[in-house]
């Protein structure tokens, strides 16, 4: 009851002046009431076995600062719990600092434990410059104040571990985004660094296919086209790669413009007819115009259109249709690659977004990395996209869907990377 | 006289390919491993066309961009440039833009790795535009 009590008188009071202040005033209005010369509230720390003066009122610096008190004697019984008095200090052999005492003109002295709960903190010491007696209430008075201490300086190591606490995830957060962050530069630099060299091999293999080295055989035309093939594939890889980075770290903002939906689609359906045409796949365009204008990386849109156009005509056959749709539906322009393919197996569906998964496993011209960075293109611009297969009004292969929202929002990330070409 | 090409690039290789590669088909080719050499022999050699690569240590191919906008360079300012490198065009652009606040007016740009036809095509087209000059 008497806890509970002290409890909610603090809370209020703490929360008003500051757990500094509050013991300060416990200190000081404890000294003066009780007509004592100065009032100390000790800490005691368990490790050290050593009391400290945490709030002091009306002792000198000298006394407060004469040597370590240690938990012996006096101090050990108060600390388990017992009111102890020193009428005397001078003829009280229990005393630990007897000379520095009689200096401060301390006579008697009062020492009660600072419990918070049924922890003890530490303790409540008055003293008093003459003789002096105590009374039964008097110390059940002081031992609540004594009380009050200690929940108020739970309070507070309360207030620093969470403080402590809150400091130290901040500090971690700090620490992942920027291991985060030196990762994609480094994934960057690598990529820029493993470009140059294949791009100079592949250079030499195209340079000596033509001749320029004298004739070649029909296996070395092969082989040297088989080579070239390869080498596109991971040049197609390490591209993946920077666009990803490029996407993770907000390099792209530069590229945001405002850009006009029409034209988007308009480029990419000229794209994808290149693409498909070859396949002998018609291109069957649906735009329901007027579309807005968009602020947005046009280079992406268009990236994210034709990455669904190419999966799409690599599982459509020769003589199959890939539809493109697009139109304003409510707040967003939806756009959808259709095509008449093989579809996508049930149990491939909730992994085709992620990074390196390969729905066909012997294709190796897939980085596994395309869908992925469609979805980071539509939701860098706020979008959202969803896959379905079979297509239901048709029954057959699959259509990717994306909605991007109109108007001018992006998503970008707050760390700032060197600008492309700056890692040489 | 033949057609001369100045082909800045820092990677040995590239200048190894080109060089074969133009000669072969009568050109006259002289090369700088970076943007300072490359300006050197601008000044030395006065090619007809100048093959840049953008990034090189030191002086990089922006650089030598911007460098001939400059009053000074007025002489060689109508030599044509072809960017060769591995940096993707808008990109390039981009950041040409945000340093300079210029468009990075070039005659032509090629993305790396080479292919022969493509390349050697872009030289006649670029050679013919100034040869109506």
């Amino acid at each position: 009851m008497r806890y509970e009590l002290l409890y909610e008188i603090s809370k209020p009071v703490i929360a008003a002046a500051g757990v500094e202040n509050v013991l300060r005033a416990i200190v000081e209005s404890t000294a003066k009431g009780t007509g004592a010369k100065g009032c100390s509230l000790l800490t005691y720390d368990p490790v050290t076995k050593k009391l400290e003066h945490r709030v002091t009122y009306g002792l000198s610096r000298k006394f407060i600062n004469k040597g370590d008190v240690l938990a012996e004697s006096i101090e050990k019984e108060v600390l388990s719990g017992k009111v102890v008095v020193v009428q005397n200090a001078s003829k009280d052999k229990r005393i630990q600092y007897p000379e520095e005492t009689a200096a401060e003109g301390i006579v008697s002295i009062l020492s009660l434990p600072m419990r918070s709960k049924k922890k003890i903190k530490g303790m409540l010491r008055l003293y008093f410059a003459e003789p002096r007696k105590f009374i039964k209430e008097e110390i059940e008075f002081l031992d609540s104040i004594a009380e009050l201490s200690g929940i108020v300086l739970e309070k507070a190591e309360q207030h620093d571990r969470a403080a402590k606490d809150a400091d130290l995830a901040m500090k971690e957060v700090v620490k992942l985004s920027k291991e985060r962050e030196n990762f994609i530069r480094f994934l960057s630099m690598v990529a820029h660094d493993l470009k140059a060299p294949l791009a100079a091999v592949e250079s030499y293999l195209k340079v000596m296919l033509r001749g320029a080295t004298g004739e070649l055989t029909e296996k070395q035309q092969q082989w040297i086209n088989r080579s070239i093939q390869r080498i596109d594939g991971m040049l197609e890889l390490i591209s993946d790669l920077l666009d990803i980075s490029r996407l993770e770290t907000g390099q792209i903002q530069t590229e945001l413009q405002t850009v006009s939906w029409s034209k988007v689609l308009e480029n990419s359906i000229d794209i994808a007819k290149g693409l498909a045409g070859p396949k002998g796949i018609e291109v069957v365009a649906d735009i329901q115009e007027p579309l807005p204008d968009i602020f947005a990386s046009e280079i992406r849109l268009g990236q994210l259109i034709n990455n669904l156009v190419s999966n799409s005509c690599r599982f459509t056959p020769q003589g199959g249709h890939i539809y493109i749709k697009a139109k304003v539906e409510g707040d967003n322009v939806v756009v959808s690659v259709e095509d008449e393919g093989t579809g996508i197996k049930p149990e491939i569906m909730p992994h085709i977004f992620e990074d390196f998964f390969k729905g066909d496993k012997d294709a190796p011209e897939s980085t596994g990395l395309g869908l992925s960075i469609c979805k980071r293109i539509v939701e860098f611009h706020n979008g959202k996209i969803w896959a379905e297969s079979p297509v239901p009004e048709t029954g057959k292969g699959a259509r990717f869907t994306f909605s991007i929202p109109l108007g001018a929002t992006c998503n970008l990330p707050q760390f700032d990377l060197p600008k492309e070409g700056e890692m040489k | 006289m033949a057609v001369k090409i100045l082909v800045i690039d820092d990677d040995p290789d590239i200048i190894d390919v080109l060089s074969v590669l133009l000669e072969g088909e009568g050109f006259e080719v002289v090369t700088a491993r970076d943007g300072a050499e490359g300006l050197e022999k601008i000044k030395l050699e006065n090619p007809d066309l100048i093959i840049l690569d953008l990034l090189m240590p030191h002086v990089d191919g922006f650089a030598v961009c911007n460098m001939l906008k400059d009053p000074r360079w007025a002489r060689w300012s109508d030599i044509p440039i072809l960017v060769l490198t591995s940096v993707r065009e808008e990109a390039s652009r981009r950041r040409y833009e945000l340093e300079t606040g210029m468009r990075m007016d070039v005659d032509d740009y090629v993305e790396k790795p080479i292919d022969p036809d493509v390349i050697l095509e872009r030289i006649k087209k670029i050679l013919a535009r100034k040869e109506k000059i």
